[in-house]
């Protein structure tokens, strides 16, 4: 029989290995489940249930590294009250925060007594000199009554991952054993955690390359998308731009086959040359054309010399405009280098810039005779071939007295390119031509133009040359919808739109200018259209009337009295006509309702000057003043139910007193305004002229009005304004077989006086004086309506267009 | 060599203050009392060094040092007889020292505070257990 302390012995090593067993087994479990699994909840069950199960307290936490390095937060916890999860430790701060500062392990066993000392400690230094040393008490998770801790840094490879910590209340709870039991299963977790946070780093670097590569693939799809689009858009426009350059050459009628010859014998030469036309005969395109033929290898460089005229006129007496004109085309002609520049609207270009471009042409033939020139100089365009086009006649060009060194070059080098007219034949392949060329970009499939179409193109007479024909099949087009082009007959006659109305019919003529009338395309409103065609062979009267043309719409469009004439519209139409919109009036002018009725009553002719007087007086605020106030430019309307209302017309030579040069008229030589009832002091060029000058035309219209004759006889116009500068006239009550009164006769001699000065001031003063002539009936509405149906029934009939 | 027994290791540390008594070289004594006396091994015991204090002084000047602790538990009295052996201002009982001074005093507002200067090694001489 043993001994008892032998067997006591044998017991407690039986214990032990039994115990030692447990523990290796608890080890080996939860080494094989804590390595079984990436989900950090999962790792942490492991953990702490791990230490459940080897001790008999169960206060244990785990806290990880935030990513800022500098705080811990606990992930998981056991055997607390108060459920530590989510607190945060700052690292250096109590016994998890050293161990993580340290990276080393710590086993507090007498943490009450640490605590108690640390108090009084604490105490004392509050009673003490060293109190600004202390900071605030920081209050760590845990057991606030733990006595024994033992916590270790997680590290995988040295980086500090986390804490783990266990707790116990007991005093020196934890022997060398414990402890040696922990720390492998920290390292367990350490090694667990650092895997299972590899994956999800993986995995979330996975998630976002899928999500980046879906971005990248949309990316890719919408840029692919994006750069088909612009290839698409890059074709049309090549597309359209080879089209113009051989649109106009498209054909096999005798003319364009010159035409295509003239172009392949002159592509490969350099001496300037000038191609002559009507506007939109495809001028540019021949240029174009030869630029391609002649093999250059620089650009196409244009310039629309009406352009840099217009900028010229602008500023006439500023040198800085001339610089600047020049420095433009000196970057053009840069950029000419190797090409062809190409000048539209040659002669519209300036001398001076003429002399300059023809200096740099010789230069560069003969650099030793070089003469400076404000176009550059250091590096001269080499093989620059220089095409002007004009729609002038090169002979008249010749003739006009502005053939400059430039132009005696270029009318020695012509090509001509035929108006569409007189190449009817190439109608066909040219309407086929812009057809393909619109259908594609406006996305219509149109196989052919009907045969009625094609006949009504091939008759019609194209003002507007290849450049019209593209605008009518491309209208036609957008209104097209079969397969079947149909051109109706309205597109054909562009002369006939100006803007967004229709020329109806027209109503009179005279000059250069024309008198229609027109629709609105859209509100079907009637309107009166004056047009001035555009006619290159009569330049400078054109300009002129132009100028008239401009300067009356703009003055209309300022005055807002209703009888005023209303402005509506204006500007310059597709083959070059200027024109201006006003409202239709439907009714008589002063002059023909005396011509063709005869002299009219008192009453009213008083109604109707007082209501030129409103317009003028409007006028004359303005500091405008009509000059041209004669019977046939007051128009006597309806207006709804209002009979007799009164217009003024025709502010065409409307002058501006306080800016216009007063010496104008005898300057130019020209006299404005009809001489009939034209002021005294506007013939002598009055340099104070002002609306009483409207005021003595007024009195002779009246005059007019109320014996059907002039102020005076005469058999010419100089002897007219003659009378006007020196007869008195006789009264019109001397002359009028129909009774005026006293006060109206007087106030028209007094308007009649050769002196301004002695007329009324203003046209608001004789509209006054106007209203206090004593009439024996006054002229109303009824009556008023009476005449019109009595003597022109149809005139002021709504028109229907 | 004496060893310390394993049941004085709950009384180095058990909150009860320790006095220690040294002596100059000119055999003035000096007594004084700690906080806690480390258990380093079965021979040996470590002191905080923290202050220059007069114990520091005698220390360096003459070795020996008499510790006397409070066993509330056994309602006894324990007597070390010490002797310094060296200083240590780093290795595992230096590190453990300085851990357990900075955590508790980094939590209660004093971090940096009880900066620990060296751990002070006492080989024990002999161990006495002087009942009340």
């Amino acid at each position: 029989m043993a001994p008892p302390r032998e067997s006591n012995d044998l017991a407690r090593q039986a214990a032990e290995l039994a115990r030692a067993t447990a523990e290796l087994q608890v080890l080996q479990r939860v080494s094989s489940e804590i390595n079984s699994t990436l989900d950090l909840e999962e790792i942490y069950e492991i953990a702490l249930r791990t230490m459940d199960e080897l001790f008999e307290f169960h206060h244990a936490i785990i806290l990880l590294l935030e990513p800022d390095g500098e705080t811990l937060t606990v992930v998981a916890s056991r055997g607390y009250e108060n459920q530590a999860v989510g607190g945060h430790v700052r690292i250096g701060t109590g016994v998890i925060g050293i161990v993580a500062q340290r990276r080393k392990m710590l086993h507090v066993a007498n943490l009450g007594h640490q605590r108690a000392y640390a108090a009084a400690q604490r105490r004392q230094m509050m009673k003490s000199d060293r109190r600004a040393e202390l900071g605030e008490a920081v209050p760590v998770p845990g057991l606030p009554n733990a006595e024994s801790q033992f916590a270790i840094p997680l590290l995988m490879r040295d980086e500090l991952i986390g804490v783990f910590s266990i707790e116990s209340p007991v005093r020196y709870g934890f022997s060398e054993h414990d402890r040696g039991l922990v720390l492998i299963v920290a390292n367990q977790i350490a090694s667990a955690v650092h895997k299972a946070r590899l994956y999800e780093e993986r995995r979330r670097a996975a998630e976002a390359l899928q999500v980046a590569n879906a971005s990248l693939e949309q990316r890719v799809a919408e840029r692919t998308a994006a750069l088909e689009r612009e290839l698409r858009v890059a074709q049309e426009l090549l597309s359209a731009a080879r089209s113009r350059v051989e649109g106009p050459l498209l054909g096999d009628s005798p003319e364009v086959r010159a035409l295509r010859d003239a172009v392949a014998r002159e592509a490969l030469r350099s001496e300037p040359l000038l191609l002559s036309g009507p506007t939109g005969a495809g001028k540019e395109a021949v240029a174009h054309a030869l630029h391609r033929a002649s093999g250059r290898r620089g650009a196409f460089i244009f310039i629309n010399c009406a352009e840099l005229q217009t900028e010229s006129r602008k500023t006439p007496l500023e040198p800085m405009a001339a610089r600047s004109e020049q420095r433009l085309l000196a970057s053009k002609v840069e950029l000419a280098s190797g090409g062809t520049l190409f000048l539209e609207a040659f002669h519209e270009l300036a001398p001076g810039l003429q002399a300059e471009l023809h200096a740099l042409i010789e230069a560069r033939e003969q650099p030793e005779a070089r003469e400076p020139t404000g176009l550059p100089t250091g590096s001269l365009p080499h093989d620059m071939r220089v095409i002007v086009a004009t729609i002038r006649d090169p002979e008249s060009f010749a003739r006009d007295g502005r053939l400059l060194p430039l132009a005696a070059r270029l009318v020695r080098n012509v090509i001509r390119v035929p108006a569409l007219v007189d190449r009817r034949e190439d109608i066909p392949a040219l309407v086929e031509h812009f057809i393909r060329r619109h259908a594609r970009r406006l996305g219509k499939i149109v196989n052919r133009v009907s045969s009625e179409s094609m006949a009504r193109l091939q008759a019609y007479k194209w003002p507007g040359n290849i450049r019209e024909l593209s605008t009518v099949v491309e209208r036609a087009l957008l209104v097209s919808r079969g397969t079947v082009l149909e051109v109706d007959e309205d597109l054909l006659d562009e002369r006939l739109a100006v803007g967004s109305y229709r020329l109806v019919s027209q109503l009179g003529s005279g000059g250069m200018g024309e008198v229609w009338l027109a629709k609105h395309r859209l509100l079907a409103r009637p309107a009166a259209v004056k047009l001035i065609r555009h006619d290159p062979q009569q330049r400078d009267a054109h300009a002129q009337l132009v100028r008239r043309f401009q300067r009356e719409a703009l003055v209309t469009a300022g005055l807002r009295s209703p009888h005023t004439v209303q402005l509506y519209d204006f500007g310059v139409n597709d083959t070059g006509s200027f024109y201006y919109v006003m409202e239709f009036l439907q009714g008589l002018d002063l002059h023909r309702i005396v011509t063709r009725f005869g002299p009219q009553p008192a009453e009213r002719v008083t109604m109707l000057l007082c209501q030129a007087c409103r317009s003028l007086a409007e006028a004359h605020d303005r500091g405008l003043v009509h000059r041209d106030i004669k019977p046939a430019n007051l128009f006597v309307t309806r207006l709804g139910h209002e009979y007799d209302y009164l217009k003024v017309l025709d502010f065409g030579i409307v002058k501006d007193q306080p800016r216009e040069d007063a010496t104008l008229i005898s300057a130019q030589g020209i006299l404005q305004g009809t001489p009939a009832f034209i002021a005294p002091e506007v013939m002598f060029g009055a340099s104070t002229l002002d609306g009483r000058a409207d005021l003595y035309s007024l009195a002779c219209t009246a005059y007019w009005m109320l014996t059907g004759q002039l102020v005076f006889g005469a058999s010419t116009p100089a002897e007219m304004i003659l009378h006007h500068a020196r007869t008195v006239p006789i009264p019109p009550s001397h002359v009028s077989e129909l009774p005026i009164p006293g006060e109206l006769d007087n106030l028209l001699m007094r308007c009649l006086e050769k002196d301004p000065s002695s007329r009324p001031s203003s046209a608001l003063e004789l509209e006054s004086e106007l209203s206090r002539v004593a009439l024996d009936q006054p002229w109303t509405q009824e009556k008023a309506r009476e005449w019109w149906d009595r003597h022109a029934p149809d005139t002021l009939r709504e028109v229907q267009i | 060599m004496t060893r310390l027994p394993s049941e004085i290791r709950p009384v180095l540390d058990n909150g009860i203050p320790a006095v220690m008594v040294t002596c100059s070289a000119d055999g003035v004594p000096n007594v004084t009392v700690i906080s806690q006396v480390y258990y380093v091994d079965e021979g040996h015991a470590a002191l905080s060094f923290q202050f220059f204090s007069k114990t520091i002084r005698n220390i360096r000047e003459n070795p020996r040092a008499c510790v006397w602790l409070s066993d509330i538990d056994r309602l006894s009295n324990w007597v070390l007889q010490l002797e310094f052996e060296r200083s240590e201002t780093e290795g595992a009982v230096f590190d453990a020292m300085d851990m357990q001074i900075e955590a508790i005093a980094s939590a209660t507002g004093m971090s940096g505070i009880f900066k620990l200067r060296a751990a002070d090694i006492y080989r024990v001489l002999s161990v006495e257990q002087i009942s009340q």
